[in-house]
């Protein structure tokens, strides 16, 4: 379970989360819509330790992040994957390193060779062949180093997913292909995620919840039912899209 | 006083970058195998640009004592004037000028450009400690590329120097230049050349990690994260030679 208690960020001046209340259940795929720039990823990144929080916490399984030891925060990483917006893959290695690294616990590395089976598994899961395996990220398109970084963030086989818009920049068989990924890891695995995301039909379809982060709080979560039928104004704007369409159905 | 403030939280946060490179030195499994590809990067690529500096400036050095003392001194004093030169000032300052133009400007480039591209970031996300990835492999690298490569280097110039000396000082002859470095010499000052050396390869490369790993904003913010490492390291490289000065006088 993710926690995230009254949980405050500000950047300067600018300030992004202003009292966020958010708990993500065991096996729950939660999607998080909001407008662009109110602190979506930055929410997430809490989760991760990536962002140390103002004020407030995050506890991923009573485990507080904020007051965690570095050996307990790498022991919670191994257990998240986090699928960045740009990928972040290291573009001075390969997709098989790229791979490798988040195969292998630090200082327990198998070799290359070793984890290159396992390695190819994991890109046929996003869609991709073993021709890529050598190439480096510069080598692929956007949409394949996409791919990629979904690949090495459920490389280590986490409990826990952390999603940055993962379907942003990807073709809509591609996108479609993801939001499956997600659904499947949910219901076969049991992986808990969060999926950070602009895009409605992304949303709706993977979400169990869906919450909507305005203007650095939580506006509304329920279910795509509650959150279709919600008649706050500011609600019924972001879901519009999907209500004409629901309504059309 | 922000600036000020600002500094010295900057200062702090190289210490603790500092302290997290030696928390991670007892566990060379985590980085060795990786700093032994970065110290084969670091001195194949340099050792052509070392050496020709380090001729030059043995060249300039033989060329201007002669200009200076001939009449006045022994000739031989160029051979004791051009190996105390090279071995406690030009050969490790020279290495260093060459590796920070060459080598901690592209680390500080690399890793500002991991920064601002969320790589840092996913390395922590894959709960890998990136002091252990990044930055101890290219610091530990420097550590063992300096010394060599100083000796290399001071070699090169007393051996340019020398023969330039040759043909541009009148009568000057090689039993002068011999009888004037064997005049000169003494252990420590090899010795003294040596942990120059390593001390300007630490401050190199960690100054360019740890510049790089401040870096943010994008491609203009990688080129200012590279100037920024140029210039302050060129300042703690002339603080440390400062530093290193009175240590030669007193052994």
């Amino acid at each position: 379970m993710i926690e995230f208690r009254n949980l405050h960020k500000a950047f300067g001046s600018l300030h992004v989360l202003r009292g966020v209340d958010l708990v993500v259940a065991e096996g729950e795929t939660l999607a998080l819509l909001g407008p662009s720039g109110t602190g979506k990823s930055v929410l997430i990144k809490h989760a991760i330790g990536l962002l140390e929080p103002d004020q407030g916490d995050v506890v991923v399984d009573g485990i507080s992040i904020a007051r965690a030891t570095s050996a307990q925060l790498r022991r919670v990483r191994r257990r998240l994957g986090y699928v960045f917006q740009n990928a972040a893959l290291f573009d001075s290695l390969t997709v098989a390193e790229n791979l490798w690294l988040a195969q292998n616990d630090e200082g327990e590395e198998r070799s290359l060779v070793g984890c290159r089976a396992e390695a190819v598994g994991l890109l046929r899961r996003v869609n991709l062949d073993e021709s890529v395996l050598d190439k480096l990220p510069a080598e692929l398109s956007g949409g394949m180093r996409k791919r990629v970084g979904v690949a090495r963030a459920i490389a280590s086989k986490p409990d826990y997913l952390l999603w940055d818009e993962p379907t942003t920049g990807l073709d809509p068989v591609n996108a479609d292909n993801i939001d499956e990924l997600i659904l499947e890891l949910g219901r076969q695995l049991g992986v808990t995620s969060i999926v950070v995301t602009h895009d409605l039909d992304t949303a709706f379809e993977v979400g169990d919840r869906i919450a909507l982060l305005y203007e650095g709080r939580i506006r509304a979560v329920g279910t795509p039912r509650e959150m279709l039928d919600n008649t706050d104004p500011i609600v019924m704007r972001f879901v519009r899209r999907n209500r004409v369409e629901a309504a059309k159905g | 006083m922000r600036r000020l403030s600002e500094a010295l939280e900057r200062i702090g946060r190289a210490a603790i970058l500092a302290w997290q490179i030696v928390k991670v030195l007892p566990r060379p499994r985590l980085y060795f195998t990786s700093a032994l590809q970065h110290a084969y990067v670091m001195g194949i690529a340099s050792l052509p640009l070392v050496l020709f500096m380090a001729s030059l400036g043995g060249a300039v050095t033989s060329q201007q004592t002669g200009a200076q003392f001939t009449g006045g001194l022994p000739l031989w004093v160029v051979g004791s004037v051009l190996a105390a030169s090279m071995l406690t000032e030009l050969g490790p300052l020279l290495t260093a000028i060459v590796m920070m133009a060459r080598i901690g400007a592209a680390i500080a480039a690399e890793l500002a450009s991991m920064k601002v591209t969320e790589q840092v970031d996913a390395l922590y996300a894959m709960g890998r400690d990136p002091v252990a990835f990044l930055v101890a492999p290219r610091v530990v690298a420097g550590l063992l590329v300096f010394p060599p490569l100083v000796m290399l280097a001071n070699l090169a110039g007393i051996g340019a120097g020398w023969g330039i000396g040759l043909l541009a000082i009148d009568g000057l002859t090689s039993n002068d230049v011999i009888y004037g470095m064997r005049f000169y010499f003494r252990p420590w000052a090899l010795i003294f050349s040596l942990l120059k050396g390593t001390a300007f390869g630490a401050a190199i490369t960690f100054i360019a990690c740890f510049v790089g790993l401040e870096g943010k904003g994008g491609a203009e913010g990688v080129g200012r994260t590279t100037t920024s490492a140029v210039v302050i390291t060129t300042l703690v490289l002339m603080i440390l030679d400062l530093m290193f000065a009175p240590i030669l006088k007193a052994f």
